[in-house]
């Protein structure tokens, strides 16, 4: 590796998602703090261990020039499709899905890595091809790469993880010309079908379920609990928080995976509002900072390797955090970066790697 | 390797660009939208959350007060607590809280019906509030609980003070009862700082005491988790005992008394009083019920059986029964007559068996006639001519005016809750309440024996054998000798006396031997069984009628064929004393129902007052020894043949 790459290396980029990765360990370290014990729970030392495996994962991905990897991710593709399908032979079954595989030293989620193979095949199909995603039939090719992974993920069942590998997809297809006005197409016919599919196409279950999000109060201690909790959670911290290991929401479990998936509500309850806009900062600093690196990309396939990765970062992201504020239905998607969760963590840092990868590599030929 | 692109960078970079700057745009715009929403939810509502957070999480828990522990007259501990388990909910992290209660009554056995009768009561209570629905757990209960606590997290047992009473119901009447606050009592301010479920006194000592007996519960303000349990606890403010307080009882004589109208089968009611102070040494009445069962929650088979039980147990007859005197009335008679100058103590009156009065024929109890008797003789024998001939010598309101005196009039102002006042008739009386407006000489003829229009209550009857005994001051009894507020025994100063007089010393000396007599010489009609050696024991008997002698042995024939039992119209017994005979140290009244012969009173009196007399003077306390049967060698005839107009001896 050449000394004048490395000065290349987006250092901000790297230090905000250093950051976020500290503000979520110390989160978790707050949020488990045993009383009886005196000490932070198990999850706080499980999810430093992942941070040098996690950073290993970056390096890794930043040292090999990123058009080597897009040129063979079929063959990573195909590696990840694979690795699913062992999923559902010999996956772990927790919560009533099957999502990991238990490696001896630890247990492993390749769902989380499949937008990572799916990001640099759908890059290099759109951009080193010179392949528009103007008609519909551009658009079906990448449609079709993108249908194992998202079907075998789906059938764990994780919905939600495998609807983040849609901004991947749209991401990548926006970038490559996909027209807006099928975007706005599709939206007033989405609009104009809801009314059938409310009628027609639900279940009633289903139909509770939105219900009780529109109005969690319905149902205070079943399925409105989280989302009424969450807000309380965020609501409770004010403008300066409750201060670091003063929470109570979160410590005390009214609000559930404090740690996990809700770990932004306990931060907004500890570190208040100030907090929240410092993290979101951080976030949004992080987002464009990685658009940058797509801008300037020295190719095509780079650029929309950032996009593809950005777009599900800020999907994920957003959702995560709208989430917290109890304006989605709570869906099972950890907050990148800051949540618990290993793959997850390890995953993006891999990700992040390829988009420093990308900016690195601007000037080399 | 690395293919490089053709034109060394791409072709529609302008293209690029532009599109990038819209995900930008989007970016910043959802960004935007958040901190506005995290404005919003933070800043703009964040005291409704705050408050919604803490009530998830802090919990104010009561730590109720003990009572204050009841001592007798020597320091021996009367009533004190014991820490019971109790099995509560909490409303707020069940989901349901009928499922939990029938799960709940599944594992511990408890009466479901009950237990939510007990939750629909209190639910206007803050939902974060235990609402006990087992009181007095049992061990397997708690064990039940416990092992079931990661299922039934909103279900908690608590550990709290408990009454404990001594064994067998002993003086109930006097300790009363404690249970939940009703209501309608918390709208009194004596209660205003209470709140719903708070155990107060409703009966007895417990109750007019209750201020000083209660305490002040404590708090413990914890948080606890989504579950319900306590994390940790933020601060406590502890409970304050009850104060405690030292009754006049003396707890040996107290056993003494019951143990013996245990032993004879008799119920009744009685009090032993020190004449010089009005304090009060025993008292009884039974049937009682027992104070523990009302300690953690009575259940509501108890309390109907209870309220439904004929003898009514729950009322304390010393205080609420009004009865005839009977021959007990004719001490009130003879001080009237002789402080009214009517006789002197040896004016002598003849009796032939029965006399006339008013036209019309009123017998002895002993129609051979006593003969001519003075006073002494009179009050000794229970002659009924004598009185009558004092009787018909004053006018009702000169007898009203003396009975109130001695204490038969109105209440004795004891510190017990309930007492009803005892009756005299008079003019003004009859003036009032009757039609014709009038008062008939003949009626006082009846009430000179303790007859007719005459009611009073045990408690009375034994305040004016005090009056006798200390020669004419109406104490006022009382149950309270000292109260220990947390810094030693203070002493409470006796009530003072309700009225006084001084008795002319012949009078009262003259009255004191007629009493001696009735109780010490063969012709008493004690018949000796009050008799203490060395101790003269002075009293009266006499029975309270039931039924007029009339009447009698119709209803008693009539229950008898009804299968009910006709001992129900038997007369009641009374039985006043006091000793030693000149400078009484114990006064007070045994008085049995249905025992048809107040001599039948006495040996409960004796008992009571060995007991004292023991005590006092370090001898070993007596064992009581009933008698077996009534004894044979009564002395005159009892109730055969014993007409109408006269029963009383």
């Amino acid at each position: 590796m050449e000394r004048r790459l490395w000065q290349h290396l987006d250092r901000p980029l790297l230090l905000a998602v250093l950051a976020l990765t500290g503000v979520g360990l110390a989160t978790i370290y707050s949020v488990t703090w045993n009383l009886a014990t005196g000490a932070p729970g198990a999850e706080f030392w499980r999810q430093v261990y992942a941070v040098p495996v996690g950073l290993v994962a970056l390096v890794a991905l930043v040292l090999v020039d990123y058009r080597i990897l897009a040129q063979r991710s079929p063959l990573l593709y195909v590696a990840m499709i694979l690795a699913l399908v062992a999923v559902m032979a010999f996956g772990v079954e927790a919560k009533g899905s099957r999502r990991w595989v238990n490696l001896g030293v630890g247990s492993l989620q390749p769902s989380e890595f499949a937008r990572l193979a799916l990001a640099l095949i759908l890059a290099m199909a759109y951009g080193d091809a010179r392949r528009g995603a103007r008609s519909m039939g551009e658009l079906l090719v990448g449609a079709l790469v993108l249908a194992p992974a998202f079907i075998l993920i789906f059938l764990q069942p994780d919905l939600g993880t495998a609807s983040m590998l849609l901004p991947v997809y749209f991401g990548i297809a926006y970038m490559a010309g996909l027209r807006m006005r099928w975007v706005v197409g599709a939206v007033v016919v989405a609009a104009l079908l809801s009314p059938v599919v409310w009628t027609y196409g639900l279940q009633d279950y289903q139909k509770g379920r939105v219900m009780t999000f529109l109005d969690p109060y319905q149902d205070p201690k079943g399925a409105g609990y989280q989302q009424i909790q969450a807000r309380v959670t965020v609501g409770s911290g004010g403008l300066l928080g409750k201060g670091f290991r003063q929470g109570t929401q979160g410590a005390y479990r009214f609000l559930p995976e404090g740690h996990n998936d809700f770990v932004f509500a306990v931060l907004a309850e500890e570190q208040g509002f100030v907090g929240v806009i410092v993290v979101l900062g951080l976030y949004l600093f992080v987002i464009w900072r990685s658009l940058e690196a797509a801008r300037l990309a020295r190719d095509r396939v780079g650029a929309f390797l950032v996009v593809g990765l950005v777009s599900w970062f800020l999907c994920q992201v957003v959702y995560n955090i709208t989430m917290q504020a109890g304006l989605v239905p709570v869906k099972g998607l950890t907050l990148p970066l800051m949540s618990y969760g290993g793959s997850s963590l390890v995953a993006t840092l891999a990700g992040f790697g390829l988009i420093l990868n990308v900016r690195m590599r601007r000037f080399t030929n | 390797m690395v293919r490089p692109d053709a034109s060394g960078a791409f072709s529609d970079r302008q293209n690029t660009e532009s599109r990038l700057v819209g995900l930008r745009a989007i970016s910043l715009v959802l960004f935007v939208f958040l901190a506005v929403a995290f404005w919003v939810l933070q800043v703009l509502q964040y005291s409704e959350h705050r408050e919604r957070a803490k009530r998830n999480h802090t919990r104010t828990l009561s730590l109720l007060a003990p009572r204050g522990v009841l001592f007798d007259r020597h320091g021996e501990v009367l009533v004190q607590n014991r820490r019971s388990f109790r099995i509560a909910i909490v409303r707020e992290p069940a989901t349901d809280v009928p499922a939990s209660i029938r799960r709940l009554a599944a594992i511990t056995h408890a009466d479901e019906a009950h237990m939510l009768a007990i939750v629909q009561r209190r639910k206007s209570d803050p939902l974060f509030r235990p609402i006990a629905v087992i009181e007095n757990a049992t061990d397997a209960q708690v064990a039940a609980v416990v092992a079931q606590q990661l299922e039934l997290p909103e279900v908690v047992v608590e550990q709290v003070p408990t009454r404990t009473y001594p064994d067998g119901g002993l003086a109930a009447h006097l300790f009363g009862y404690v249970g939940e606050v009703q209501p309608a009592q918390l709208l009194r301010s004596e209660f205003a700082r209470l709140s719903q479920g708070a155990i107060v006194g409703q009966a007895g000592v417990e109750q007019v005491y209750n201020t000083l007996l209660m305490g002040t519960d404590g708090n413990r303000f914890v948080n606890v988790d989504s579950r319900g349990r306590e994390v940790e606890e933020l601060q406590r403010r502890d409970p304050v005992d009850g104060q405690r307080v030292q009754l006049t009882i003396d707890a040996d004589m107290q056993r003494a008394l019951e143990e013996a109208f245990r032993a004879d089968g008799y119920n009744g009611a009685a009090a032993f009083i020190d004449p010089a102070s009005g304090e009060v040494l025993a008292l009884t009445s039974l049937p009682a019920y027992d104070p523990n069962d009302f300690a953690a929650g009575i259940s509501s088979a108890v309390w109907q059986a209870l309220n439904a039980d004929p003898l009514r147990p729950l009322g304390n007859r010393l205080i609420q029964g009004l009865y005839m005197p009977g021959s007990t009335f004719k001490i009130v008679m003879a001080i009237a007559a002789l402080e009214e100058g009517i006789i002197t103590p040896d004016s002598v009156i003849g009796c032939r068996g029965s006399g006339v009065f008013y036209g019309r024929s009123f017998k002895c109890w002993n129609t051979a006639g006593h003969g001519a008797m003075t006073l002494r003789h009179a009050l000794e024998q229970s002659c009924n001519v004598f009185f009558y001939t004092l009787g018909e010598r004053m006018n009702i309101d000169t007898i009203n005016k003396w009975a109130a005196k001695l204490g038969l009039v109105g209440k004795t102002g004891i510190d017990l809750p309930q007492e009803n006042a005892s009756f005299m008739p008079s003019t003004a009386w009859a003036a009032r309440t009757r039609s014709g407006g009038r008062w008939y000489p003949g009626e006082t003829i009846s009430v000179a024996i303790g007859q007719g229009a005459v009611s009073v209550s045990p408690l009375a009857m034994a305040m004016m054998m005090v009056t006798v005994g200390n020669g004419g001051t109406l104490q006022t009894p009382h149950l309270v000798k000292a109260v220990d507020r947390g810094k030693g025994w203070e002493p409470v100063p006796a009530p003072g006396p309700r009225s006084s007089f001084v008795m002319a010393p012949d009078h009262l000396a003259a009255v004191r031997e007629g009493l001696w007599m009735a109780v010490n010489t063969p012709m008493g009609t004690a018949t000796r069984r009050g008799k203490i050696e060395g101790k003269d024991v002075s009293g009266k008997t006499g029975t309270a009628q039931v039924i007029s002698n009339d009447n009698k042995a119709a209803a008693k024939a009539a229950a008898l064929a009804a299968g009910r039992n006709p001992a129900v119209f038997d007369d009641h017994g009374w039985f006043v004393f006091f000793a030693p005979r000149d400078t009484p140290e114990v006064a007070g009244v045994v008085f049995t129902e249905h025992s048809e012969h107040g001599y039948l009173s006495a040996p409960i009196a004796k008992h009571v007052m060995e007991t004292y007399f023991a005590k006092k003077e370090g001898r070993p306390l007596p064992v009581y020894q009933s008698p077996a049967a009534p004894a044979q060698n009564v002395v005159g005839p009892v109730s055969a043949g014993v007409p109408a107009r006269g029963g009383g001896r």
